[in-house]
């Protein structure tokens, strides 16, 4: 198999390069989170171990909206596939 | 039998759409290896080099800008795009 410089030959290789290590996941409803990528499938349904997850709430104001972020701590998350916009693994260099 | 021409109101097929322009396929697979600009339904931008792409259109893309209104909002190494959230890919350099 002739693998290219970077190894990848479809998309889902950049995600089961990424397993046992830490990614960020941007998901639907302006929510971001980092955890350690335990599973995944073809629905990228993901389990996460040491979640970290940053939700942006934006509220409309007279003037200007401002966005308050709220964090919250899980140890162990399974989030569904359809919610999920991007995953970036770690900076392989 | 009669081997005469067909009578002449007959519909002649369309003819067929300039040549050389490719199918959509053809255009994704000329645009892997090099500059895309992915537009995601909710409007943001991500610039990066396509490395690969599959039947969903799922996207991995290095060296990747994400572009939120104009303005450089994250970068990533490497980004998997899942495929329902694309709305276009369009090459960012020459084919």
């Amino acid at each position: 198999m002739d693998v290219s410089s970077t190894g990848i030959q479809e998309p889902f290789d950049l995600i089961r390069l990424s397993l046992s290590e830490r990614v960020f996941v941007k998901l639907r409803g302006d929510r971001e989170m980092t955890g350690i990528l335990h599973a995944y499938d073809g629905h990228m349904n993901l389990i996460l171990s040491d979640v970290e997850e940053t939700i942006m709430i934006v509220s409309e104001g007279e003037q200007q909206a401002t966005v308050n972020v709220a964090k919250r701590k899980m140890d162990m998350l399974f989030v569904r596939g359809d919610g999920v916009i991007l995953v970036s693994p770690p900076s392989r260099t | 039998m009669d081997e005469s021409p067909p009578p002449p109101d007959v519909q002649s097929p369309p003819p067929p759409p300039p040549s050389h322009t490719g199918s959509p396929t053809d255009f994704l697979k000329g645009v892997v290896g090099k500059k895309v600009i992915v537009r995601l339904n909710s409007g943001v931008d991500y610039r990066g080099i396509l490395s690969c792409l599959d039947g969903y259109m799922n996207i991995a893309l290095e060296q990747t800008e994400e572009h939120v209104e104009g303005k450089i909002t994250n970068r990533y190494g490497d980004a998997f795009i899942r495929g329902n959230n694309v709305l276009y890919i369009s090459a960012a350099e020459e084919l």
